[in-house]
């Protein structure tokens, strides 16, 4: 008996959500940025599972999670140097806090 | 009895990831937060492997343990905060967003896995490392030019609005 | 019915193989080091006109026995951390890909883990996973040497991490597959890689050298620097655990540079004696090993920004040309693998050649600025 591919789609849209939730709650910015790793991961266990059970000839599924690893990778580092740009700025890293430019 | 080792794998690695992406999001700690994140990490990079897909696998494991955790860490430990009560732990609109993003997560795992009852692992492919390769150099060449480029940026961006101005 | 290798019924075969891999792999780690600790006092005794050790058992072969005495009976001192999880964690994440592996490497023609068609890519993978547990490591022994210790660390595994796997993509052009048993195949008898690729292989090496912190690296965990580094808080069987991992991620290096150039366990009679390969595999390792040994007992240490200037001033631009030219005389001579050696031997010569002649000049400018600014 394998796995049916629902499954893995259920377990994605799971993390995805989780991934929301962390984004939509916490104040903390390194938490919300850790938290858009998680919804990224869950799109790229997606794909991969859809690219392997129907794709005939290439894997265009799994190019496109090479092109969201890169995408990822580039958006932490830059995410990050801003978060850290702020905190040089008003040493707090909490988002309720930031809010200089409101209003 | 070598038929269930599949099921049983995936069982293992959903309740580590779903569990991990629960402490992530809920641990008091920011730390916990970033090494129950990297557990996320390689449990996904587990179900990759589960469906054949270990160059992706890999992939996963260098890029996001091997670097964007450490990346993390490093904004962790640069951006030490004074402990708060527990009770600010949330934003403002705590109830509100999990009111919305608990039943719509429901409704959408549930949807989503009635439509494809087929089985996602089956193996028969030999592995995805020669079809990712053609594909990634040959059909898409150019975004691959454009990804090198865009990493590029990134890497003088980050640079940039970290470097300190030398008075 | 099929019939694996050595007659044995396939069904048997592949877990069987798995057995013998994990217990090479554990044998080989924990041995490994025994010998090497000895080996590594021994050489630099020989080195440096002394002798070593000797008076603990013959020609002080127990001394590593000694050793792991006394580490064991040490007081486990644990200071006020930050975080004693990550504290007691960090050894672990630094030993566990190292331990992981073996799994890929062949010893022999059949014995291998597992052979997977990515084997190189897992080897690259779990090197990188060694900086997380270095970081960790530094974090949490709540002692600002430490913290610097650790993100020098990091920041020097991730640099080399970028010619070390350039110069790994370079012999796979070449080869056509990642598969470590398809490497090791296709090196038949006399016609190792390393007549064709040398450059890879002495920028491989360094690489290597930076990233299992051996000297002329070795500068977070040096004994003279910053307390010793990200181990400073470290003491008795955690310690041993740190070199431990770096005693086996030396002997990894020493084994994908054995596969990759020069031949794996290919030798005389290894046809007729299968399992002789091991023996080969053995010795060719350890040569590697000892190389490692008289490198750090030869050379100085380098400061931190004279590292990392050598790996992004001088061997990624290095990697990347040969990488570069490789693929191109790959593509144009698809049936030959000469005009790739002489353009590698080319690059080599003009490499070892350039490096006085630049070194010559940079200090001719630092003298000048030295002698104007005084």
């Amino acid at each position: 008996m394998a796995v049916p591919l629902g499954a893995f789609i259920a377990v994605s849209a799971v993390l995805f959500f989780i991934g929301t939730a962390g984004v939509l709650v916490r104040r903390n910015a390194v938490v919300i940025l850790m938290s858009v790793e998680l919804m990224l991961n869950a799109t790229n266990l997606a794909l991969v599972a859809f690219s392997r059970r129907y794709s005939s000839i290439d894997e265009r599924g799994s190019v496109f999670v090479v092109f969201i690893f890169v995408v990822a990778a580039a958006e932490v580092a830059v995410g990050l140097a801003i978060v850290l740009s702020a905190y040089r700025n008003k040493p707090t890293v909490d988002v309720d806090e930031i809010r200089q430019m409101r209003g | 009895m070598f038929d269930l080792v599949e099921p049983a794998l995936f069982a293992i690695l959903t309740i580590a990831i779903v569990a991990a992406g629960v402490g992530v999001v809920l641990a008091n700690r920011i730390t916990t937060s970033a090494l129950l994140m990297a557990f996320t990490f390689l449990n996904v990079a587990g179900m990759f492997v589960l469906l054949g897909a270990e160059t992706i696998a890999m992939f996963q494991v260098l890029i996001y343990v091997g670097a964007i955790t450490v990346l993390i860490l490093y904004g962790v430990m640069f951006t030490p905060q004074s402990p708060r009560p527990y009770g600010l732990f949330f934003q403002g609109q705590k109830f509100w967003a999990a009111l919305l993003v608990v039943p719509i997560g429901i409704v959408v795992a549930i949807v989503g896995s009635l439509g494809f009852h087929d089985s996602a692992t089956v193996a028969a492919k030999g592995g995805d490392l020669v079809p990712l390769a053609t594909s990634v150099f040959r059909d898409f060449a150019f975004p691959f030019e454009v990804a090198s480029v865009l990493l590029l940026a990134a890497m003088v961006g980050a640079i940039v609005l970290v470097k300190r101005d030398e008075e | 019915m099929p019939v694996g290798p050595f007659g044995i019924d396939p069904a048997i075969w592949a877990p069987l193989r798995l057995v013998i891999a994990v217990l090479l792999a554990v044998g080989l780690v924990f041995n490994g080091a025994l010998a090497q600790i000895y080996l590594e006092r021994k050489i630099q005794a020989v080195i440096q006109d002394r002798l070593g050790p000797l008076h603990t058992g013959p020609w002080g072969l127990l001394q590593t026995l000694a050793d792991a005495i006394k580490l064991l009976g040490k007081e486990d001192i644990r200071a006020r951390l930050t975080d004693k999880w990550f504290f007691l964690a960090a050894p672990s994440i630094v030993f566990s890909p190292m331990l992981a592996s073996f799994v890929v490497i062949p010893f022999a023609p059949g014995i291998v883990g597992a052979d997977l068609n990515v084997g190189l890519l897992y080897l690259t993978t779990l090197g990188s996973m060694t900086v997380l547990g270095i970081v960790i490591a530094g974090w949490a022994s709540n002692n600002k040497y430490s913290l610097i210790g650790g993100l020098r660390s990091a920041g020097q595994l991730i640099s080399y991490e970028v010619p070390q796997i350039l110069s790994l993509v370079t012999v796979v052009v070449v080869i056509g597959t990642l598969s470590m048993v398809g490497i090791a195949d296709s090196q038949p008898g006399w016609q190792v890689n390393f007549l064709v690729l040398p450059l890879a292989f002495v920028t491989y090496f360094i690489a290597g050298l930076a990233e299992t912190n051996r000297n002329p690296f070795d500068l977070p965990e040096a004994e003279s620097e910053l307390v010793a580094g990200f181990l400073t808080e470290y003491s008795g069987m955690r310690w041993a655990m740190f070199f431990l991992a770096e005693y086996g991620e030396v002997t990894i290096v020493s084994s994908i540079v054995t596969t990759l150039w020069f031949g794996a366990w290919h030798g005389p009679f290894v046809e007729v004696f299968p399992l002789l390969g091991v023996l080969w595999f053995t010795l060719k390792t350890y040569f590697f090993v000892l190389v490692f040994m008289w490198i750090r007992a030869t050379l100085p240490r380098l400061r931190i920004d004279q590292l990392m200037s050598l790996c992004w001033k001088v061997l990624i631009p290095l990697t990347l040309v040969n990488l570069m030219i490789t693929s191109i005389l790959v593509l144009a001579f698809p049936t030959t693998l000469v005009p790739v050696a002489i353009a590698n031997w080319i690059l080599l010569a003009a490499f070892v050649l350039a490096l006085p002649y630049f070194q010559r000049r940079r200090l001719i400018g630092l003298r000048e600025r030295l002698r104007t600014a005084a």
